[in-house]
């Protein structure tokens, strides 16, 4: 699937086809006006939907129609991309820069992208062994992905580091990054707790199991989660409570 | 009126249309854009010149208050003010305006070989052409000239191979006569060929090429698809000599500043590096000229990043050796010394001049040109030309950056909607 | 809507052999027919041909379509024409969607058909799901006040002023001096010319006579509020405050000289400033005979990077009147490039060296050094240090931005690049534009600039001011964003994010509004707000998702 905005990347596709460049015929392309419109959530839902690969291209940086819409989506990549690492899937998406006047380029990347897809095989998602669990996953970096508490941070990161806020402070690339990628991970743990206990209530040894990380992590985690009115407590089992995942509550 | 659809050209349109005053845009080649459509990225931003373009191209020719008239040229003007008659000659094209889709299967069955003006004649197109791939209006033309049926009465290849039956032997040349309230000349320049310049050794030595060249061989949809080689032997520069002010600031020559060449040439090594980050540019330069805004930044990052060597003075001469390697011998102003280093590749960055054809249309206008052959403007109304009611902008008046052509077009859109108001 | 109301046609075109030639065009037409809510599909051979565009549009009403999809070529190419004919038979023009099935599939696919005629049943699938979560949309008519304000009153506002005057609009004219002018009232003469500079303020009394031009001198700006085509201005004139509404807002604040204050050991009376020489010259009180003039003092450097364009020229100037005047007089100028662009200039630059004004190449890291009566300076051209003999030093000093250019700036919601000059929405192509709609800079307020410069950049900035002031109403496009304020929480995320300052917060409701009128829909707010709040028109999170969904299928 391909993301290509109006101005450059899909001028750029239409430019392959009038100089009649050919390349493989696996993408199906959806056009935006902006590759900053492409909100990450999107790519998530295309790979939950069995998609093998997704290209986003845009206009070169400092190119972007709207000036600024490139920074955005570029930001907004990195942080799907971090977090599809977390479940190995990364490599299956790719952002990047086409303008109008390259069709070349444009051809090549969708060559490129296609062999590279081939070589990894189709999605995982369709095929099997770990089928529940990547879908799982999966929809855990898409529930991060629609959090408040990461679009909030996502969006204002350009604006963050580099301009001052009321106070006269201004964060800078290193400490944004650490605090970003500390949001990343936990929000990523927090919401496949969330999936996790969505049927059936599950202790908090059970789930640190389940995912793989300490018991007492899950326990920190699982005191956000409920005051976020998240998740709430199942049972009682022998002094060891379970949890559940209920709707509505904030985030 | 505006008479160029350069970029210049193609603002002051745009303007006047936008002001909703009905423009009749005469250019004189198949397709618009002009120099900006040759040009791979402009200065000091870097961004793709075709992609900036074609926005305001496609902008053109769908607008509703503008007329587009190709392969034409003006024949004569009378009257004054608010009220001239132009005479403009629409040469044929051969080929159906309504029915050519620009689907290219007559280019790919003609026959002929002719040399390709856009590509600086580094290419071959044929005899039904357009001008560049995203030439605006997407219609072929047939060059009568090189058109075998024209010269040979033979052929007519193209004719049975289009589907649309858009071919049209028949068409004739068309005079046709407009009332225009007042006219913006935005015919923009030629390129100074320095062959004269016979030290340089342009026309000799096959790796000494002009900036122009330069431009279509480093340019993803020019001939070399982008990929740099040289021409004699298409091996792959590492070591390329800018030399600035070829044939301006020269008595012999012209005697005025070009006013873009520092930046562009600067431009040019930009691009080279990213395209191969081997190659190491050095720019010979008299004054670097960089007054713009933005402009200073942009050449020390030429220095900074780009691995841009500026050297002030002169070349003497350029020779070669046996490889073709041209050799560019010129005086190190700190230790006196001659040096004679050898590059791969010789860029020229030769001077804007005005087009052959500028006094013949100044005279048909009824303008001034001034010493140099610019039509002459007023020096603190630089829009304004010698005679009222029509108006100048861009590189026909003076060697000028796509910025400053911008705001004269728009400035001359602005003087020529006051004429346009008092009638 | 239930399903039962979509009513969508598909029309697969052949473009001739283009796309029929490759793929298998009328399978395509058969393929649509089965697809959800498609009531009528059809192919034809050129859809873009006056039979296409009939066929189309009796269908429309024959078949009373409510959506219509076209499966050629490009969007960028044929959208606008296919949306007008469906405007032509009835229907709403963003009901449409296209399909391209000929510059990214066909011509790019060309040896292999069978997958290419896949491809293309999978992109018409997408369409048709997407068509259905289409809405019609309204392109508002916003109505506009027809007059300018142009913010100060030298060379370029007058300029600018005057031609929206000639043009017919009523334009305001604001002034912070006492008079008109600008830097212009403390020149002597200008370049290349050399004539008076007065003569350049006789369009002083045009203006102020001028039916269309108002003109408050005195006068400051207090606030601005609104956006393109209605914007309201207060200023404080004297003591008094002024409620100015406008369409268009000009910027011609321009740019002050700076002053060498701590540079080279500068005192007003040995040396001096060519400010200082200007009026000296103006008053005939030049007596020195021996002249050096020392260029680029307080640019070029750490702290000012850029090189101010006319300082080489107005020294050379000044050079050229004292050795006219007083033949016997040696001047010598320090430079570091000579800018003297262009025809006029060039010649200009020559005359004065042939009239033996010596030109001294220095280097920025060997400055001339001021002593008693000499100028010490290394000769990079010479290799050697020369002793200039000086009665006088002059300094030639860059135009810096005027220090109420951020207030202003944040009044108007247009940025400044580094050194404070305005910034514009785009350096080559809109030079005198700003991102924000309606408001436009000129001269030295956007980077240093001669008078004939200033001059264009003013006719320019008029021009593009001029195509919003003629219209009777601004139409705005349909596929803009929108608020959804149940959801919006006031974060203000997208307020910060818009590049075209398009969004701004609710007073009432502390929750964001977004100004159709500045909004491109370029959807970049929409993909950031935190809450999913926002709408983007013509391409919604849901019909994004719609085309993902039936392309890759359920899991």
């Amino acid at each position: 699937m391909g993301f290509l905005c109006n101005w450059c990347s899909y001028a750029g596709a239409d430019l392959a086809g009038v100089s009649r460049i050919q390349y493989p015929t696996n993408i199906r392309i959806i056009r935006v006006m902006c590759s900053g419109r492409v909100d990450p959530t999107f790519v998530a839902d295309a790979f939950l939907h069995g998609i093998d690969g997704v290209l986003v291209l845009g206009c070169h940086l400092g190119d972007c129609h709207y000036i600024t819409g490139n920074y955005e989506a570029e930001i907004k990549m990195s942080t799907l991309s971090k977090l599809l690492c977390i479940v190995t899937f990364s490599d299956r998406m790719r952002l990047d820069w086409v303008s109008a006047a390259e069709g070349n380029r444009f051809a090549q990347i969708v060559s490129d992208f296609t062999n590279h897809i081939q070589e990894l095989g189709p999605s995982p998602i369709k095929e099997g062994k770990n089928k529940t669990q990547i879908i799982d996953d999966l929809e855990a970096v898409k529930s991060v992905l629609e959090s408040s508490r990461l679009r909030g941070l996502i969006s204002r990161q350009r604006d963050l580091v580099t301009e001052k806020n009321v106070y006269g402070n201004q964060i800078t690339v290193e400490n944004f990054k650490n605090l970003l990628d500390d949001a990343i991970n936990s929000e990523f743990v927090r919401h496949k707790i969330v999936i996790k206990i969505k049927e059936i209530g599950k202790s908090v040894p059970d789930i640190a199991n389940e995912i793989g990380i300490k018991a007492k992590e899950v326990l920190e985690h699982i005191v956000v989660l409920r005051s976020r009115g998240l998740v709430d407590v199942y049972e009682i089992n022998e002094e060891i409570p379970t949890f559940i995942s209920i709707q509505g509550g904030k985030e | 009126m505006v008479i160029g659809a350069g970029i210049a050209g193609i603002q002051a349109s745009l303007d006047l249309a936008e002001r909703g005053i009905k423009v009749e845009l005469i250019e004189k080649n198949a397709c618009i854009g002009g120099r900006m459509a040759q040009l791979d990225k402009t200065f000091p931003t870097n961004d793709c010149s075709i992609c900036i373009l074609a926005p305001k191209l496609a902008e053109c020719s769908r607008h509703p208050n503008i007329t587009l008239h190709t392969l034409s040229e003006i024949q004569s003007v009378e009257g004054s003010a608010g009220n001239f008659t132009v005479k403009v000659l629409k040469h044929a094209r051969y080929v159906k305006e309504d029915e050519c889709i620009n689907c290219g299967i007559c280019v790919e069955k003609c026959p002929m070989r002719v040399e390709d003006n856009f590509d600086m004649q580094l290419r071959k197109r044929r005899a039904i052409y357009i001008d560049y791939v995203q030439g605006v209006p997407a219609i072929m033309s047939i060059d009568k000239e090189k058109c075998l049926w024209f010269t040979k009465s033979a052929c007519r290849i193209c004719e049975k191979v289009c589907e649309r039956e858009a071919i049209d032997f028949e068409q004739k040349d068309k005079e046709i006569e407009l009332n225009i309230a007042s006219i913006i000349a935005a015919t923009g320049y030629d390129v100074f060929d320095p062959t004269p310049i016979s030290y340089l050794g342009y026309g000799r030595l096959p790796n000494v090429v002009t900036s122009l060249e330069f431009e279509r061989m480093i340019s993803a949809s020019g001939p070399l698809g982008g990929h740099l080689t040289r021409p004699f032997d298409q091996k792959e520069p590492e070591n390329i000599a800018f030399i600035n002010c070829v044939g301006s600031r020269d008595l012999k020559n012209n005697p005025y500043c070009s006013s873009c060449c520092c930046m562009y040439t600067t431009k040019e090594a930009m691009i080279a590096y990213e395209h191969n980050d081997n190659i190491q540019s050095t720019i010979f330069f008299i004054d670097l000229r960089a007054g713009g805004k933005g402009f200073r930044d942009y050449i020390q990052r030429g220095c900074d990043d780009y691995a841009i060597k500026y050297i002030k003075g002169k070349v003497a001469k350029i020779l070669q050796d046996e490889q073709k390697n041209p050799i560019v011998i010129y005086e190190d102003i700190n230790t006196f010394e001659v040096k004679q280093p050898k590059f791969d590749l010789v860029v020229l960055a030769t001077s804007m001049v005005p087009k052959k054809d500028a006094v013949r249309l100044s005279e048909t206008l009824g303008i001034s040109v001034d010493e140099c052959n610019f039509f002459k403007s007023m020096t603190y109304h630089p829009q304004k030309s010698s005679k009222e009611g029509i108006f100048l902008c861009g590189t026909c008046r003076a060697p000028m950056d796509i910025p400053n052509s911008v705001v004269d077009a728009s400035g001359a859109a602005a003087k020529a909607a006051e004429i346009v108001m008092r009638v | 809507m239930t399903n039962d109301d979509i009513r969508i046609g598909v029309f697969v075109c052949h473009c001739g052999t283009n796309i029929g030639g490759v793929l298998d065009v009328p399978s395509l037409a058969d393929y649509a027919s089965t697809l959800p809510n498609v009531t009528y599909s059809t192919d034809n051979l050129y859809t873009c041909s006056e039979v296409g565009l009939t066929d189309i549009k009796e269908n429309i009403i024959e078949h009373k379509l409510n959506r219509v999809i076209v499966a050629s070529c490009s969007p960028r190419t044929h959208e606008p024409l296919f949306r007008s004919i469906c405007q032509e038979a009835g229907l709403n023009p963003y009901l449409f969607e296209m399909v391209n099935i000929r510059d990214q599939d066909s011509w790019v696919h060309m040896k292999e058909p069978e997958k290419g005629t896949d491809k293309a049943k999978d992109l018409i699938r997408m369409s048709v799901h997407k068509a259905a979560l289409l809405e019609p949309l309204e392109r508002i008519k916003v109505a506009i006040t027809h007059s300018a304000v142009v913010i100060g009153g030298g060379i370029a506002g007058m300029t600018a002023a005057l031609n929206l005057g000639n043009q017919g609009f009523k334009t305001s004219l604001i002034e912070k001096e006492l008079e008109l002018g600008g830097l212009l009232k403390s020149l002597n003469k200008v370049f290349p010319s050399n004539e008076d500079a007065s003569n350049l303020l006789e369009n002083i009394e045009i203006i102020e006579s001028h039916d269309n031009i108002n003109i408050y001198k005195s006068s400051i700006i207090e606030k601005v509020s609104g956006f393109v085509g209605n914007y309201k201005v207060v200023i404080k004139q004297n003591k008094k405050t002024v409620d100015i509404d406008a369409g268009v807002i000009i910027v011609a604040t321009g740019a002050i000289p700076l002053s060498p204050e701590g540079y080279f050991g500068y005192d007003k009376k040995k040396i001096i400033s060519q400010l200082d020489l200007e009026s000296l010259l103006k008053n005939d009180q030049v007596k020195a005979n021996n002249i050096t003039m020392i260029l680029c003092v307080g640019c070029r450097n750490e702290e000012r990077r850029y090189c101010s364009n006319i300082c080489c020229m107005s020294a050379i100037k000044n050079a050229m009147l004292i050795i006219e005047k007083n033949p016997n007089a040696h001047i010598t100028i320090l430079f570091r490039d000579i800018q003297a662009s262009g025809t006029v200039y060039e010649k200009y630059y020559r005359k004065a060296r042939e009239m033996g004004i010596l030109f001294i190449n220095y280097l920025p890291e060997k400055p001339p050094v001021i002593k008693k009566d000499v100028v010490d300076v290394y000769s990079d051209l010479l290799n050697q240090d020369i002793k200039i003999p000086q009665d006088l030093v002059v300094l030639s000093t860059p135009l810096i931005a005027n220090e109420d250019s951020e207030v202003l700036a944040k009044m108007l919601k247009v940025p400044l690049e580094e050194n404070n000059f305005f910034l514009e929405a785009h350096v080559k192509l809109r030079p005198v534009d700003f991102a924000t709609d309606g408001v436009y800079v000129c001269g030295s307020a956007h980077w240093p600039a001669d008078i004939a410069e200033s001059t264009s950049q003013a006719n320019a900035a008029a021009s593009r001011a001029s195509t919003i002031l003629w219209r009777d109403h601004l139409e705005v496009e349909g596929s803009t964003a929108e608020v959804k304020t149940e959801l919006c929480i006031g974060c203000g995320a997208c307020i910060r994010i818009c590049p075209y300052n398009a969004i701004t917060k609710d007073e009432e409701t502390d929750t964001a509004i977004v100004n159709k009128v500045m909004c491109k829909g370029c959807g970049v707010c929409g993909a950031s707000c935190p809450k999913n709040a926002i709408i983007i028109h013509h391409f919604t999170s849901d019909q994004i998702r719609a085309e993902i969904f039936t392309y890759g299928g359920e899991i």
